[in-house]
């Protein structure tokens, strides 16, 4: 009875105290939590985002939520520049041996950058961060974008990159997170660091890591850098989903709203009070996939005129507005506008608005029966959550042209981005987020297939001669306005016979308190979120 | 030695190994499911931008084209030497999940607990002692309308009107961001992080983070408990000691809160560990709510990234929780009841 008596007293306390202390912090927030109740120059920022870190590890990670933390730690060789679209130097200038054949390329460290730890930058370092990477092999690594990287060496302050083949994009490779720079006494050479243990050169040093949680990043006392701070703390804070990632940012809990929310959380936030919608360049791309295995069509020419009647009859200005709330823009070519070499070849050669009467024409000349029927294929939930709306309205435009019949079916990421690849889907969804800003990066993975051992990566038995060898060509020339030329005859042959339809091209956006600066400076084609940029008024 | 404590230990070494096969069935069944979902790790993160071959060199490199039987035997090497591996999607071990988020898990299900026991417990006892009257009825209906919503749609509930509309609570995470980058983590518990380092100030913002998800998770429990304590409190009043008690004169208030009342909460002990399981599949949900950092949350995501190691790891140690405390429930009645040794 007495202990029964003792647990109903412990009882009553534990509540009295929570009351207490909930009824102490309620309606107020303690000084130290608000994220927003310091400002200044030395103001701390907090980022809400709900993208993950595979790895802080350079050699571990291959995806923007580790990549983001990745520019901010370490220094590169070589960087893209606010707003910018081409590499400049970063902890290193570099050239090519020879300009006219792209293979030797030869970097000088800068003198004076040092790790966090004091430990200084060498060319040792450099050649050493990328050797690592190929051997380590990490499952989610980036190893497969040092493919083309036969050798490393370092000599004196010089590295020097051997390649396989010539490759003028090289230098873009080395502004991925693949180029991070590492501490070869800190880093081993076989296996990745812990998260919580990475050190760089960079403008920042990693003060706290609590894995999907929080990221906590210090100005690094030793960076030897150009960049200037305009915070003392930058955090990021990983949330779950973009619904928290809304309600944080409109209670002023973050900063900074990246990455995802939908069109309608966007315009959700529009007009709130302390909150302001920032958008930027952005080089993500959506569009059909076609399998020219399994897509309709009884022959090569049936096949062929089905994809033409596609591309004449996608209204990508209504799928921009009236699903994405014009967010998202027209993409009339799988290289988005804002990169060296675009043109708008779809809508040169299909028009920029519907025309059914062309569409039907290019049926009739080879002999397809209308209306077809076609299954189109999306993704639940890789894509946004767009996606079903999206779908729904391309099969709204293409049924309301009598010519074809359309079917909608969906799957989940995991079982739908393997079908893909396998047969499985005629006509599907696909979207590419860019690994460096060059026009390469959108048309190599897409368009050399001819090889049975190097398929393109959605396997879908393209194969143009033609098309491989102005890829290669362009790869192999270093001025730019020849390979602007070539681009432009990819581009044209991409049209004509498409096996892709570029349908949007995605740009950036952030809810960013009304205090809050810096966000578009950072928004540009190479997705690089640089902390250091943002500060407070 | 006593008779009685032999055959207590009999019983003990009989539920111990019936244990083994349990939790081994457990995990067979586990990894079939993982296999027999489509995708793996490496499809799920990096499919869509590498090519076939390319994913799959980095798939036979992380041994997902041996057969199964071999993953298999892999698998339960590492289990039982206690190593659950290293997450392939963010190079995590399991370990480090289980201490880190599993404490988030630890901090919200023992104050749902507390919530539970605080709401279901008296008004169990009211409505038991007041049968059919309209206390009765509320606090019945109130029962079964807290246990059978969706726990996930209480959430949503709750985080629309105390913190979007009134403004009163934080609708997501274990603390505001700079409190969080403040502690230092002994115990990955914060409230009990922050009363080690005598940080008592961040205290009342990690009480209001964790207020919403408790008392969500926690009516849900109550829900239970209102129901069950009504039904035993109805029987006991019934029985014959207390009507011995009531003809000896005792006060009638004596009579319902020193012997109704006491002897209609033992069964609640028994109840409240094997609603253990109840608490942590609801926390899957409270977490994914309130994106509250705990090992359900974790689940979610690893299940979305067919991550098999992190899953198997983290469903492993739910089962062990689970059967851990029916364990200590079963011993707990064997030493309470001597008649269930026997049986």
């Amino acid at each position: 009875m007495r202990q029964r008596g003792r647990m109903i007293r412990l009882i009553a306390l534990g509540t009295g105290l929570a009351v207490v202390i909930a009824a102490c912090g309620s309606g107020k927030k303690a000084p130290s939590t608000s994220a927003s109740a310091k400002s200044g120059a030395t103001a701390s920022v907090v980022m809400g985002t709900t993208d993950r870190v595979v790895a802080l590890d350079p050699a571990g990670s291959y995806d923007l939520g580790s990549w983001t933390p990745i520019y901010n730690i370490y220094q590169l060789l070589l960087k893209i520049p606010p707003g910018g679209n081409t590499p400049v130097p970063d902890a290193a200038t570099c050239a090519w041996q020879n300009p006219s054949n792209p293979v030797v390329y030869m970097c000088t460290m800068k003198a004076g950058q040092k790790f966090s730890n004091g430990d200084p930058v060498t060319a040792q370092d450099a050649a050493y961060s990328f050797q690592r990477i190929v051997t380590i092999k990490a499952s989610n690594g980036p190893s497969s974008l040092l493919s083309s990287m036969k050798s490393v060496t370092a000599s004196g302050n010089t590295v020097t990159f051997t390649l396989t083949a010539p490759n003028a994009v090289w230098p873009y490779v080395l502004t991925t997170g693949a180029g991070a720079l590492v501490d070869q006494k800190v880093f081993p050479a076989d296996k990745l660091l812990p998260d919580s243990q990475v050190i760089g050169s960079g403008p920042y040093k990693l003060a706290k890591y609590v894995p999907n949680q929080l990221a906590e990043f210090l100005p690094n006392p030793n960076y030897g850098g150009d960049d200037k701070l305009s915070n003392k703390e930058f955090i990021i804070r990983y949330e779950q989903n973009a619904d928290t990632l809304v309600s944080d940012v409109s209670s002023g809990a973050i900063n900074v709203a990246y990455r995802d929310m939908s069109p309608t959380q966007i315009k959700s936030l529009q007009g709130k009070s302390g909150v302001q919608i920032v958008y930027g360049h952005g080089t993500e791309i959506r569009y059909l996939n076609f399998n020219y295995n399994v897509m309709p069509g009884s022959n090569t020419a049936q096949k062929s005129a089905i994809r033409q009647a596609i591309a004449y009859l996608i209204n990508r200005q209504d799928i921009a507005t009236n699903v994405y709330n014009n967010t998202v823009k027209p993409l009339y070519s799988m290289i988005p506008q804002g990169l060296a070499g675009h043109t708008d070849s779809f809508k040169q050669m299909y028009g920029a608005s519907p025309n059914p009467a062309k569409a039907k024409a290019a049926l009739q000349a080879a002999g397809v029966q209308t209306p077809l029927a076609i299954t189109l294929w999306y993704n639940t939930n890789h894509y946004g959550e767009a996606s079903a709306d999206e779908y729904t309205e391309i099969q709204r435009q293409l049924g309301a042209s009598g010519l074809f019949k359309v079917t909608l079916q969906s799957a989940e990421w995991s079982t739908y981005n393997v079908a893909i690849t396998k047969d499985e889907y005629g006509i599907g969804q696909l979207g590419w987020f860019p690994d460096y800003p060059n026009a390469d990066d959108y048309t190599a993975p897409f368009y050399i297939d001819c090889s049975a051992a190097t398929p393109n990566f959605p396997n879908n038995h393209y194969c143009n001669p033609a098309m491989e060898k102005l890829i290669a060509q362009e790869e192999a020339t270093t001025d730019q306005a020849k390979r602007n030329a070539i681009f432009a005859q990819i581009q044209t042959i991409a049209a004509q016979d498409p096996v892709y339809i570029p349908v949007w091209q995605g740009g950036q956006v952030a809810a960013v308190g009304s205090n809050v600066t810096g966000v578009p400076s950072t928004f540009d084609p190479s997705y690089t979120f640089r902390f250091w940029l943002i500060g407070k008024k | 030695m006593s008779s009685s404590t032999g055959s207590l230990r009999r019983y003990l070494v009989t539920r111990l190994a019936l244990v083994i096969p349990m939790v081994l069935l457990l995990l067979t069944f586990v990894f079939g499911l993982m296999r027999v979902a489509p995708g793996n790790p490496i499809q799920a993160a990096l499919g869509g931008h590498l090519s076939p071959a390319q994913l799959h060199v980095r798939m036979h490199a992380a041994g997902y084209d041996k057969p199964v039987v071999v993953q298999y035997g892999e698998y339960l090497r590492q289990v039982f030497t206690g190593n659950f591996g290293t997450t392939i999607t963010d190079s995590r071990p399991v370990s480090q999940i289980i201490t880190q988020n599993g404490a988030a898990t630890l901090e919200l299900t023992v104050a749902a607990l507390f919530v539970a026991l605080l709401v279901g417990v008296p008004l169990g006892m009211l409505a038991g002692r007041m049968r059919d009257s309209w206390v009765d009825v509320s606090a019945r209906s109130f029962g079964i309308v807290v246990y059978a919503a969706p726990v996930f749609f209480l959430g949503f509930l709750a985080r629309l009107v105390f913190s979007t509309y009134l403004g009163w609570l934080p609708s997501s995470s274990q603390a505001s961001v700079l409190v969080q980058a403040d502690l230092i983590p002994h115990s990955n518990i914060l409230i009990l992080d922050a009363m080690i380092d005598g940080k008592w100030g961040d205290l009342p913002d990690l009480v209001r983070h964790l207020t919403l998800p408790a008392i969500t998770l926690g009516l849900l429990l109550a829900g239970v408990f209102v129901r069950l304590i009504r039904v035993n409190v109805i029987q006991t009043l019934r029985a014959d000691y207390i009507e011995a008690a009531r003809a000896r004169g005792v006060r009638e208030s004596r009579v319902v809160v020193r012997h109704a009342f006491r002897n209609a909460l033992v069964p609640v002990i028994t109840v409240v560990g094997l609603q253990v399981a109840l608490l942590l599949s609801g926390a899957v949900l409270t977490e994914a709510t309130f994106n509250w950092p705990g090992i359900g949350n974790e689940l979610v995501f690893y299940l979305n990234s067919r991550d098999y190691t992190a899953v198997q790891g983290i469903i492993t140690v739910f089962a062990l929780v689970v059967v851990a405390v029916s364990l200590l429930i079963d011993i707990a009645n064997a030493w309470i009841d001597p008649r269930i040794r026997y049986s």
